[in-house]
């Protein structure tokens, strides 16, 4: 792997103290070489990592677009800039996610004959491999073309992601007979049965996505967010509440070994443990961190980003549409 | 390597430079021929360049454009106005024009 890993010291809820200490983490537990990119004045302490000057930050509450557009020396620009000049491998942001696609895609590029990158996330399969969602969120509208190059890189993705041979991939739709759906998935489901190069199993519903009977998910991105979301929220809700009934007042003994063996779990279903999602289609490694990232989850996502590059993904994904 | 704060003096782009520059940066944006872009052809109809593609055109303009003239823009409202590569060239040439002009 040449050049460091880019880590946006802005982006997230708790930047920039606890992206920054995720950093050094990173640096220090994986032997990677990693540089800050961020506001200097905002930053008290950079523990001993470089730190590339970026004056303006895109918030949160900002339009990804307007805002790589109008802050051509934010971090999210930049980082994404380092990439493509070379003075990074990579590039980590837990920040706001249109601006990392756009940045990626306005400074990156996209890699040839690709229509539109996709946001893939891993979601947590408790006992199996985890199911890539694609898209996630980076295109609400999408056309059947690009639904079609997201079976196959989220596919290459899997194969090296998770280091499956034949990733089984679904379409996601409100049935399993290829009639079910709206117009997007009738007409992605006709160019995917001729396509070849992948393993398509066909359509697969919502309560497939956390089973062990798909590899790699396809969605335009409106829903796919709309499934990431609820999951991450009915997620949360059940570990809290099991937890919370194990916790109180008049549990017995037992309660305290149940938590023993269920805490393994919850670091399984933890989004964090999964060191953010991986932007296919761009010319370069971008990984979008959740927005509530910890200092761990950054750790992770520096550890995902050095794999990727160290597998040239981007290789692979360029192979995988031009196939 | 130019530093991105050096502003390097150099003549204006004349009109077939600004066209060149927009025929060269679509045809890589589109992965089709520069020969395949005319002054007349449409963006949506004949070139099939959605607002990705001109949103991807304008930031390469802007910044080949801005090595020469720092500070250069094209305003995202504006955008819609440009319907063909002439329209655009014709905006990018009235707006050196004004920024010359400063």
């Amino acid at each position: 792997m040449s050049g460091p890993i880019a880590v946006d010291a802005m982006g997230g809820d708790h930047a920039p103290e606890q992206i920054i200490s995720g950093a050094r983490r990173a640096a220090d537990e994986l032997g990677v070489d990693v540089v800050l990119v961020g506001r200097g004045a905002e930053i008290s302490d950079t523990l001993g990592l470089d730190l590339v000057e970026a004056s303006e930050v895109i918030s949160m509450s900002e339009d990804g677009a307007k805002g790589v557009r109008t802050k051509k020396d934010s971090s999210l620009v930049r980082g994404s800039e380092l990439v493509r000049d070379g003075g990074a491998s990579a590039f980590v942001s837990a920040g706001n996610t249109g601006a990392t696609v756009a940045a990626a895609l306005l400074r990156m590029g996209r890699i040839k004959g690709v229509s539109r990158p996709g946001v893939a996330t891993a979601i947590p399969v408790p006992g199996a491999s985890p199911t890539v969602l694609l898209d996630s969120g980076a295109m609400a509208d999408c056309q059947p073309a690009w639904l079609v190059q997201y079976a196959q890189m989220g596919s290459a993705f899997a194969k090296i992601r998770f280091g499956l041979d034949a990733p089984r991939v679904g379409l996601l739709s409100i049935g399993e007979e290829s009639s079910k759906g709206n117009q997007l998935t009738k007409d992605t489901h006709a160019l995917l049965k001729e396509l070849g190069g992948i393993n398509f199993i066909g359509n697969v519903e919502g309560r497939d996505v956390m089973s062990d009977d798909v590899d790699v998910v396809v969605t335009d991105g409106f829903t796919g967010n709309v499934v990431l979301k609820t999951l991450e929220g009915g997620l949360r809700t059940m570990v809290n509440a099991v937890f919370g009934a194990l916790s109180g007042p008049d549990v017995g003994d037992a309660a305290g070994e149940a938590i023993g063996l269920l805490a393994p779990l919850a670091v399984e279903l933890d989004p964090d443990t999964y060191g953010g999602a991986l932007l296919l289609g761009v010319n370069g490694v971008s990984i979008i961190g959740h927005g509530s990232s910890s200092a761990t989850a950054i750790v992770n996502a520096v550890g995902v980003a050095r794999d990727m590059v160290d597998a040239d993904v981007v290789g692979s994904l360029a192979a995988a549409v031009r196939a | 390597m130019v530093p991105a704060e050096t502003h390097v003096e150099q003549s204006p782009m004349d009109r077939q430079q600004v066209f060149e520059l927009v025929r060269d940066q679509l045809a890589d944006i589109l992965e089709i021929e520069p020969s395949a872009v005319s002054e007349g052809a449409s963006f949506a109809d004949d070139l099939d360049a959605d607002s990705l593609a001109l949103i991807e055109l304008v930031e390469a303009i802007e910044e080949e454009v801005g090595e020469r003239t720092v500070g250069f823009r094209i305003e995202d409202e504006d955008l819609e106005e440009l319907k063909t590569v002439r329209d655009a060239v014709d905006y990018v040439v009235a707006k050196l024009g004004s920024n010359a002009g400063n």
